[in-house]
């Protein structure tokens, strides 16, 4: 199996519901160790449930003056990046800037620092609106604000394509390899999107969980599903061409064969009943890795615990995968980080090759009886392989990637 | 005064305490174009000191704020 250009991963940054750092991150999920609980600053929100980083301190992390410049969605973002780097073993000092890109991808950008100023707007003074606002909120900062840190002056964006927007930006960062416009890109997602006005327009939707039990709502597969549960968090990987990692004695720790992007082009929220797109998308990112559907062992799913998402992704892996690879959703743990979901669980899907384990569906007990896939519900060994990372978002965006272990 | 603008400084604007000193510069200080119109909302908002972000851009040192503020307190 060979995808175009030959990607490889070369450094893992997250921060995420189950902790800060890849190896928190990893020992949640595998743990099945829900990380949903009561939000007070949700407290007055129709639901009131996410999960949050826990114990992300950004003046620690980033350094006081630093950190109260920068929206939340920006600090995460950050704290991904610098673990990234380090994890690559980069000297960003001796890089040629020039030659690194960045691509994060975000649905919302900083709408905490948003709604913060539009209340000033509302009950203080129009002319008290902080300066900061647009430099906080805007979602490019994201890139913006990774690339001043390491000095990276390649191309430089923000992607959005709602929940697949992580997932893109691995897409799009592979495309500028591939192409030799970048010779490292840093590529990922990041989301803080809840902030009351956002969290309660996803709970009028309909979208969200109503369980009283936080740990127990997000449910992926599960006949009792009734939900996503909001969160936050960013994931960064290094990503350079394979041939140029390995000459440069870089750690491969996994690579990037395939990507498939597609759209729905039917509902802007509902998915395809039929998974049209879904479908078109994994086979697209299957025909570029290489590989026949025989060869993935394994899939993280988008798997949001919705009761529409599960079961049309559900039917359309079971047609398109009728040997029956292992499925998991890591959003039973960290709930759905939205934006940078899709970028932290291409990291899930790469762990879950290095260490040969599939981490469990949590909360998931009795799955949907017209679910026919098999769901792991325990951690459970896997062989080497493919592995497909989904990523759907809202607007009907698909994006798969195809990963694969050193 | 100086102990005033250093509080806000400080505790609004996050600049770390030991940068702080009447000679010292904006920049020293990280107050860039941006800093200085949240320092004179601050000013403003918490002291009821009229100071303009066009002033604060036009001074160059930590002392020379706190000589705008002393002539604003004095006025006011």
């Amino acid at each position: 199996m060979a995808g175009p250009g030959d990607v490889a991963v070369t450094g893992l940054g997250l921060v995420t519901p189950g902790g800060i750092g890849v190896e928190a991150g990893w020992a949640a999920v595998l743990a099945g160790r829900s990380a949903a609980a009561h939000d007070p600053v949700l407290a007055k929100n129709p639901v009131s449930i996410s999960c949050r980083v826990p114990g992300f301190d950004p003046e620690a992390l980033l350094g006081g003056r630093r950190a109260h410049r920068l929206d939340r969605f920006v600090q995460l973002a950050l704290v991904a990046a610098k673990e990234a780097v380090t994890d690559a073993g980069l000297d960003t000092a001796a890089w040629d800037g020039a030659r690194v890109g960045v691509v994060i991808g975000s649905a919302g950008g900083g709408a905490e620092t948003f709604e913060a100023q539009h209340r000033v707007l509302l009950e203080e003074n129009p002319a008290w609106v902080s300066p900061l606002l647009l430099p906080m909120h805007l979602s490019n900062m994201a890139a913006g604000q990774v690339a001043m840190e390491f000095g990276a002056r390649g191309p430089n964006m923000v992607v959005a394509t709602a929940c697949a927007s992580g997932a893109t930006a691995i897409g799009i960062a592979r495309d500028l390899l591939a192409r030799d416009r970048c010779d490292i890109v840093l590529a990922g997602g990041t989301e803080a999107l809840l902030n009351p006005v956002t969290m309660a327009g996803f709970a009028r939707m309909g979208a969200l969980s109503k369980r009283d039990d936080p740990a127990a709502a997000s449910r992926p597969f599960d006949i009792d599903r009734d939900g996503f549960v909001g969160a936050e968090g960013a994931a960064v990987l290094v990503l350079e061409r394979l041939s140029d990692a390995r000459a440069a004695g870089r750690r491969v720790r996994g690579r990037v064969l395939g990507y498939g992007a597609t759209a729905d082009a039917h509902h802007v929220t509902s998915p395809d009943p039929d998974g049209r797109g879904v479908r078109a998308a994994i086979d697209a990112a299957l025909a570029e890795a290489g590989a026949t559907t025989g060869d993935v062992v394994h899939v993280n799913a988008h798997g949001t615990s919705t009761p529409l998402n599960d079961l049309v992704e559900a039917q359309v892996l079971a047609r398109v995968l009728p040997h029956r690879p292992l499925v998991t959703s890591t959003k039973g743990v960290t709930g759905h980080m939205m934006g940078a979901a899709g970028a932290a669980e291409a990291v899930f899907a790469l762990l879950t090759m290095t260490h040969g384990v599939v981490p469990p569906t949590a909360n998931t007990t009795m799955l949907d009886p017209r679910i026919d896939i098999d769901v792991a519900l325990a951690a459970t060994p896997v062989s080497q392989g493919l592995v497909l990372s989904n990523s759907f978002g809202f607007g009907g965006q698909n994006a798969v990637l195809a990963l694969a272990a050193a | 005064m100086f102990e005033t603008l250093k509080n806000i400084l400080v505790d609004k604007l996050k600049v770390s305490p030991d940068q702080i000193t009447m000679e010292a510069s904006k920049e020293d200080v990280e107050l860039d174009s941006l800093a200085v119109v949240e320092l004179s909302l601050v000013l403003e908002k918490e002291l009821g000191l009229k100071i303009s972000d066009d002033e604060l851009i036009e001074v160059e040192t930590v002392g020379e704020i706190v000589a705008l503020m002393t002539e604003r307190s004095v006025t006011v």
